[in-house]
Formats: structure tokens, sequence, C-alpha cells
């Protein structure tokens, strides 16, 4: 039979929004597909078999529903070489997708390696042992993921749903008879427990839970993995219609008949919308987020931004300088509604893990950058407000790859007074650090390899710094204390040396030698930038190194791959500050000045030298 | 009279002083950050911020080289850095004001970190099963052989020695019925293992019982792990040996034996810190989120009872919230043996007011320094 031309797909979009519970949430289908391919290569795409890219919710239906097609798309990825040898393509390089029957000859070594890795401890591992443990644990993900709504190896799960409703009530009473000793049906009997078995073995692949059931309203907020559901069914007597439902989508879907399944499919919302009404808007409105990705566009706005700033200092300064304001402006609007539909999404200030972190250290950054643009106007807080907005949607897209962002927080941390304060203290003194830090680095760059480096820029610079390094004192060091407060509440006792403290202190220390050694006259306006240029190091290493040394109580944000960059960041700062450091007559800031105007000594300002 | 004060203290107010000392506090932190990872936290602590200098030890020499000032040199100069600037200096003045306030928060907060270092004991923990009642808790890091008068009526009379004074050798005089001790083998750190597993019959090794050794270990510094010594000590009365005992920290099993006509039991286990009120473990539960392994919440119902102060109650230990009493404070910690053990972490801090009023006197004094520049710095903006 010929396709009818007319007929409409899958309505994927509707799909990618149904909710289901995982990582301790319900999020939406859309999620899930994004969080489980981040975990399974970097680019987080669902590659077919011809390499044509899908949607990620697209990916996922196929996953969950014709897994025998899903397991020749290309998803999981290696780069070591070590591994890709293990893999048998010795030969390859750079990134390789594998595709789960591309992987099956080599599950046995693979388990075997990732065991005797495993052995080893998280922190101390090697490239080839961490990526092995990660292949593998992709692999059980996926395996989960084929199980979620139905059993992957079942020719029409929607059929067995039914055969199975049906075999309940006469196997019920066989199994009571037999108990009885009275006579019973043997073939309802041995039905009912080779479904019971078969169930039973399903559970072991339980990863997120997609059948609401209103009946066990109890256990985990009444969300039930399908095996669950049907082992329920068990005793309720009755299979529940959500698995029902899904059986439903799952005949259609692998019929190709559109037509079936997006009927189910508003069967199905209906449904929902009768029983959890409550639960619905927010995977919803993520669905919505994921699928605007404001982050990405304000990242390609920053850069907008960061162009016309920096052709504001050439040409046309005026016009250019203004439109760079109001794009910069545009990019902190959608930066900022992206950070405040996360945190009704997720019911907690802003900064909750990592990657929240470095979203938010952006928008603060951002926000003070406008603010000096304001008092200014002379196009530096625009270049710095794109700098520190992109580079950290850079970070934050990155860490994005270590799972879902939305997670829930562990125990401890589970208090919004203090994630208010403390954290988002922290979080606003690193965002000042890395703004003055940036502007030092203009200075620098300015001062040494520009001719547009006169007096007042030089001094607007230099205030700027000291301001913003004022700002960052400020919030660093309360934060810390409030720290130590919390600390003190919860530990029962306000400083223990561990290494996020030792961090947050670091950042303290460094801002009161700026300060100090500013007003002692030891710093002048050149040694203001190279040091708040040193405050990105210190920054950096408190916002990311700590995490990587794997000790203490706050250790739950451990990562090791930002190890490389990291280090790449503090060597370019080492280098910035050693190019600093050039003796200012080289500086063609200060030929040209000195060509210009009578040589003069470096400016000071206001404050006296005893101001200790 | 004030000016010779103030030439006499001019070196110890400069602010080059102060870049110098808050740069060594700064490679200190740093250095000892880094060192954690080897060392963990407890040792780190000890060697760095807890000290008056950092050593180092040429290799294959017991020499203790001081090489960089530890956290208390680097404190103390810190300040009187700051408290005699502003003796030297000190002008009632509102543009002076918010300094003077920030740095006043500053200097209690040092002093009150000073004290509650010096005076209070260190972190403890209470180890309890499902029912148990306990009146002590236990050091995360020391031991110490107890030797225990079980002739009381209601009580025992418990006669603490120190892990720092076990060492070989070393012959120590007790408190009562002119028992003396003597150490004959000390391991800092062992593992028990059955004779049959010994390397070779000889291998140096200490008896604990007829199915355990003790042999030693290098001494460990990991975070989920302790060192669990080993001794083999001689009790004498009046010079006259009453008998040796190997004694393990890992099975500490009190041993029984008679002198002066009492009943004595001796022991080698982790250092206990009695307290005068007792704790009960009710129930430990462990609640995750929906459908997942994530720890959502710890909570411990406990019962208090203190004879003393009339007090029989019921608390609920959860995170974030610990049961204060009587200058202690207990907090969750974490569990164990399957969710039916909980390990609550005793701390004991009397200065806990202090870094409260410092806060607040920092944030009114940097928010008053920096407010009255910002002022300025609006009313004065250049614009190029």
């Amino acid at each position: 039979m010929a396709p009818r031309r007319e007929k409409p797909g899958p309505q994927v979009r509707e799909f990618g929004s149904l909710p289901v519970l995982a990582g301790g949430r319900v999020m939406p289908m859309d999620s899930l597909a994004r969080v489980s391919l981040s975990q399974w290569n970097h680019h987080g795409t669902y590659t077919r078999a011809d390499r044509t890219v899908a949607e990620p919710s697209e990916g996922l239906l196929e996953i969950l529903m014709m897994p025998e097609r899903a397991d020749s798309a290309k998803l999981f990825e290696a780069s070591n070489p070590d591994i890709l040898k293990i893999l048998g393509s010795p030969n390859a390089q750079g990134f390789v997708l594998f595709s789960f029957t591309e992987l099956k000859p080599y599950f046995d070594e693979i388990e075997k390696q990732a065991g005797l890795a495993e052995r080893t401890e998280p922190e101390s591992r090697n490239p080839f042992q961490r990526g092995i443990v990660k292949l593998r644990a992709g692999l059980r993900l996926y395996l989960e993921l084929k199980n979620t709504i139905q059993a992957e190896d079942s020719r029409d799960f929607g059929k067995e749903i039914e055969a199975f409703g049906r075999a309940i009530q006469p196997g019920l009473n066989a199994v009571r008879n037999r108990v009885a000793g009275q006579p019973f049906s043997q073939q309802d009997f041995r039905r009912i427990l080779v479904f019971t078995q078969r169930y039973k073995n399903l559970v072991q692949l339980k990863y997120a839970s997609a059948i609401p059931n209103p009946q066990r309203a109890g256990q985990n907020d009444g969300w039930q993995h399908i095996s669950e559901a049907l082992l329920s069914a068990i005793r309720d007597g009755r299979v529940p219609y959500a698995a029902t439902a899904y059986g439903r989508l799952i005949a259609g879907y692998r019929a190709n008949d559109a037509v079936a399944f997006n009927a189910a499919l508003r069967d199905y919302q209906g449904y929902l919308s009768k029983i959890i009404p409550e639960k619905l808007a927010r995977p919803k409105l993520e669905f919505a987020f994921n699928q605007a990705q404001p982050f990405l566009q304000a990242m390609a706005l920053y850069v907008a931004v960061l162009l016309f700033a920096l052709f504001s200092w050439l040409l046309w300064p005026k016009t250019l300088s203004k439109t760079a304001v109001i794009l910069l402006i545009t990019a902190f609007l959608i930066h900022t509604a992206g950070l405040i539909v996360r945190m009704y999404l997720q019911g907690r200030p802003p900064v909750t893990n990592l990657y929240s972190s470095a979203i938010f250290v952006g928008w603060a950054s951002v926000l003070l950058c406008i603010i000096l643009e304001r008092f200014y106007q002379n196009g530096i807080g625009s270049v710095c407000g794109a700098v520190i907005g992109f580079v950290t949607l850079l970070i934050a897209h990155n860490l994005q790859l270590d799972g879902d962002t939305l997670e829930m927080l562990r125990a401890v941390l589970d208090t919004n007074s203090w994630l208010a304060t403390h954290v988002v203290g922290e979080a606003l003194g690193y965002s000042a650090m890395f703004l003055a830090g940036l502007i030092g680095i203009i200075y620098v760059f300015r001062g040494v390899f520009t001719r547009s480096f006169d007096e007042a820029t030089s001094r607007s610079l230099g205030r700027m710094m000291y301001g913003v390094v004022c700002f960052a004192t400020l919030f660093s060091l309360v934060a810390t204390i409030l720290g130590g407060i919390w600390a003190d509440q919860s530990w029962g006792r306000f400083w223990g040396w561990d290494p996020k403290e030792n961090g947050a202190l670091l950042i303290v220390l460094w801002n009161a030698i700026v300060l100090h050694a500013r007003w002692g006259g030891l710093a002048r306006e050149r040694g203001l930038a190279l040091m708040t240029v040193f405050g990105n190091v210190v920054t950096s290493f408190s916002w990311f190194g700590v995490n990587m040394l794997g000790v203490g109580l706050h250790s739950y944000g451990f990562m090791d791959r930002a190890f490389g960059p990291l280090i790449g960041f503090i060597v370019s700062q080492l280098t910035i500050i050693g190019v600093g450091l050039i003796p200012l007559k080289y500086w063609r800031g200060m030929q040209t000045r000195q060509i210009r105007t009578p040589p003069q000594s470096p400016a000071t300002t206001c404050v006296p030298t005893d101001a200790h | 009279m004030t000016n010779t004060l103030g030439r006499w203290l001019k070196p110890v107010t400069s602010l080059k002083l102060t870049v110098f000392c808050l740069a060594c506090a700064m490679v200190l932190v740093f250095v000892g950050t880094l060192d954690q990872v080897h060392i963990g936290i407890y040792e780190a602590e000890n060697r760095y911020f807890r000290s008056w200098f950092l050593f180092w030890t040429p290799p294959d020499t017991q020499l203790r080289i001081p090489w960089f000032p530890g956290g208390y040199i680097v404190g103390t100069l810190l300040l009187v850095n700051l408290i005699a600037a502003h003796l030297a200096r000190f002008k009632l003045s509102w543009k002076k004001a918010g300094i003077l306030f920030l740095h006043s928060g500053l200097i209690l907060l040092l002093i009150g970190q000073l004290f509650a270092d010096i005076f209070i004991d260190r972190e403890s923990q209470m180890r309890l099963h499902q029912g148990q009642t306990k009146n002590y808790s236990e050091s995360l890091y020391h031991d110490e052989l107890a030797i225990i008068d079980t002739s009381g009526d209601d009580s025992d009379q418990v006669i603490s020695v120190p892990d720092s004074q076990l060492y070989k050798g070393n012959r120590i005089a007790l408190p009562a019925d002119s028992l003396e001790l003597v150490v004959n083998d000390f391991y800092p750190n062992s593992a028990l293992v059955s004779p049959s597993k010994l390397p070779r019959p000889a291998y140096p090794h200490l008896q604990i019982g007829p199915m355990a050794d003790a042999v030693q270990l290098e001494r460990t510094y990991k975070e989920d792990d302790r060192n669990r010594p080993a001794a083999t000590v001689s009790l004498l009365q009046n010079g006259k040996l009453i008998d040796t005992y190997s004694l393990a920290a890992a099975f500490p099993r009190p041993i029984n034996f008679q002198a002066a006509g009492k009943s004595y039991q001796v022991v080698l286990r982790p250092k206990r810190f009695y307290k005068s009120f007792a704790i009960q473990l009710l129930e430990f539960r462990h609640d995750r989120y929906a459908g997942t392994d994530i720890a959502k919440n710890f909570s411990s119902r406990i019962r208090l009872v203190d004879p003393s102060q009339h007090e029989d109650r019921e608390s609920l230990i959860f995170m974030n919230n610990p049961l204060r009493y009587r200058g202690y404070t207990f907090f969750q910690a974490g569990f164990d043996n399957n969710d039916t053990t909980t390990i609550l972490q005793v701390a004991q801090n009397p200065s806990w007011l202090v870094p409260y009023i410092s806060c607040a006197l920092i944030v009114f004094g940097m928010l008053l320094q920096f407010g009255m520049h910002l002022v300025s710095f609006v009313r004065h903006r250049v614009i190029p």
C-alpha cells in the first residue's frame, strides 16, 4: 500500500513534553532525551545509521518504541586511543561514534575493563579508566531506556499488555484455587506465572518511571516503571491506564500509523490533565525552555556585542557603541529570562550546582558591565559584558555534559535560605573578580599594544578596577563568613579548612592584598591591573580547581574534565601578567602619550596612604 | 609619649607588613589545600594552620627544618599589625568609621577563632545502633589506652593514656594503686590477620588472640579510613609484673585483671569523651528522591537523657538541623550498616556567637566605607 501523502507524521513535539520521573524529578521526555544523549556523546546528538541527525525527542521515541532501529544509531562516543583499540578501531582518531549493535561484540571486554577500572578510586583513574567506566554506564543507561515503557524484546507490547490484562483475573483465580487445594486451570496458572517472572526481571532495568498511577500515590510520588506498574496490576486487578496508553502509542508508532499514534497521544494527554493537572505545567515549560535555548541565543548576541563594541573603538564610535549597548541589554534580558525559568522549574535560588553557577556568574557580571557602561560610556563595559557573558555561557554549555542541570540537590544543600545568601554571594564575588580581571587585561593590552591609551582612559580603567574590586571584596568576604555561619548551624563549627572554604578564603585574602597594596601606595594603576589579572587565577582555582581535589565535605561538585582548560586559563593569565611587566617605556600607549603630552607621574587616586 | 610609642610601633603598623602577612597567608592556604589530597584535611590542618612553622624533613633524617611561618604566626602577626595600626593612627572621623567597624569585626573574628582553636576539644563522633544508648563520643583520629577500675557500684573509674604517650619503651606511672605501664611495642596503624595468613611465621606481629595477629601498616591519611594502633604493654604494681597484654584498637575488647584486690580492665580503643548525659537512637531514616538513590534527607530520632538536669525527651537531628545541648552540637554526619546505624558528629564551640557579631560589624563597616566611596565616585565621575 502506497503511503498516504496527506498523513501527518507522529507529533514528536507533543510526545517530547510528556512528563516522566527521572533522577528524582518530573521532567519532559525531551529533557530525558537530552540528558541521556549528553551522557553518550559530547554533541548530545542522535545520529541515525544514515548519518541524519534526529531531534532529541525523536531519537528517544525510537529508543523507547522501536529499539531494534535505535540499536543502529550512532550514539556512543569514544575518543581515547586505548579504548578505540579495545573496540576494534585501532586506527581511528578523534571522536568516533558507535552504535549499540557495533559495540555488541565487545560487551564482555568493556564489562571486564570497566570492572577493573572501578576498583581504582574515581579521582585517581586515568583517561582510559574514566572513559571505559563512562562507556559502560552509557550502555547501561541505553539498555534501561529501551525498557522504560516496554520490554524491548516484545514484538508488540500493546498486544502483550492486552493479553496480560486478560490473564490477570483467571490467573488469580487459578492461584487462589491452587492454594485452597481445589481444581484449577494449569494453563491460567502458568500464564500468570510467566508474566510475573517476566516483569520481575524487567524491574532490574528500571531507570525512568513513565507511568503515573493514582492508585499507587504513596510510593515514588505515584510514578512507576512499566514493570512495577504491571506487577502492581496483578494486585489491583487491572492494568494502569497509562501503561495501556503507552501500549497504544507503541502499536501506532511501530505500525507507522501516525494517525493512531497521534490519537493515542491526545487521549493520554487528556488523561494526564485529569489525574495530575498540577504536575504538567513544569514539564511543558521545561520543554519550551529546551526548544527556545535562551542561553545559546544569548551567546550569539554576546558575540555580536563584542564585534560592535570593538569596532566602535575604531570607527563610528557613537552609532556602533550605542548598538552594542542595545544588543548587550537584549542579550542580558534573554539571559535573565533563562535564569528565571530555571529558578522556577527548580523552585530554588539561582545557584545550585556548577552549571548554574556559571550561568549566574555570567549574568551578574553582565549586569555590572551594563552599570559600568552607563557610568563611563566608553565601550569597556560592553566589551567586558560580551566576553564574560559569552565565556561563562560557553563554560555552562560544556558543564551541561555532566548530566541533568536541574538535578535534585544533595541533602546538605537542601536549604533555600543559605543557597540564596552564601552561595549567591560567593557567585557575585566571582563575577566581580572576573570583571575586574578582564578590565585589567584590557588595561594591559591597550597600554602595551595600542595608541588609544591616553591618560583619561588609563585613569578611568583604574577607577573601574578599583570599584569592581571593592564590590568583589564586599561580596566574597560577607559570603565567606555567611558560609561559616551555615557551617556552624549545620556542622557545629565555623571553619573546617575544607578545600572549598579555603578557596573562598583565598579570594578574600587576595582582595585584601590588592586593596591594601593600593592604599599603601605599593601598587598604582598598572600594579592594580596586574593584580586583578592574577585575581582571575585565584578565582578560577576557587571555582573549579578545589573541586578537582576530591577532598572534603563540599566535593559533590567533582569534575575532572576541566583540568586541561583550567591549566590553560591559568597559564594565559600568567602570560598576560608577564606582558604587563614589560617596562613602561616600551608600552605603545606610553610612547604615544609622551609624544603628545609632557611626561607626568602616573596618576593616583583619592585615598590617602594611611587609610589602613 | 604618644610620639615615642608611635615611632616604636611604626614597623608593626606598616601596610607593607599587612600585605606581606596576607601574602604569607595565601601561600599557606594554597599549599595546605593542595596537600590535603595527600594527607587529608585533619593532618593538613595540624601541619599548616594550627602550627607555628611548616617543617621540612630531609629524606632519611630526623631533622625538622622550619621553612615557612605556620598559621599561628601569620594570624598573630596580622592581629598585632591590625591592632597596632589602629592604636597608632586612631582618629575618630566619619571618613574612617567604616574601616574601623570592618577591622574591629575582623579582630573579633580572629581572636574568637584563635580562642576556639586553643580551648576546644576536637570534633568527635557518636555511633549509635538502633536502640543503643551512649554517654560518650569517640575521637576520629586519636586512641587511648584505658585502664578501667570496674569495682565501683554504679560508675567506673577510667585512667586514659593518650596515644601520644604510647611509644616503644615508655614507662608511665598511673595515678592509682601504684600501677605502672610499660609500652613494649607499639604500631601506630595495624591490621588484624589470621595467624595462618602471616607472610612467614617470624614476620613481626603482635598476638592479639588465638585467631588474630596484628601486623604493622603505614599510617593512613585517607578521609574514609583511620589509623588503628596495636600495642603490647606490661602492667606492673610496685615494680612487680602483673601481666603483659597485646591490644588492638581494631578489636577493642577489654581484658580483665586484678590489682590491689580490685577488678580492672585494660583496653586500647578510640579516645572517648564522656558527657554528663546520654543519647539513645530511636530511629534512623534515610530518605531518597523518588525513584533514585540520591539522598534527600538523613534523620535520627533520638532520646536525650540528662538526670542532673531532669531532662528526658525526644529530639530529631537532620541535615542542617543539629541538636544543641549544653555547649555541644550533634549533627547528622553519616550512617552505616544498611541504614541501621547513625553517625553523629559532636562539636563544641563556646565562641559560636562571635562570627555572627563580627559578620554584622564587617558588613556594616564595608557598606559604610564602600557606600561613601560610591557616592563620591558618582558625584565626581569623569566621562572621557
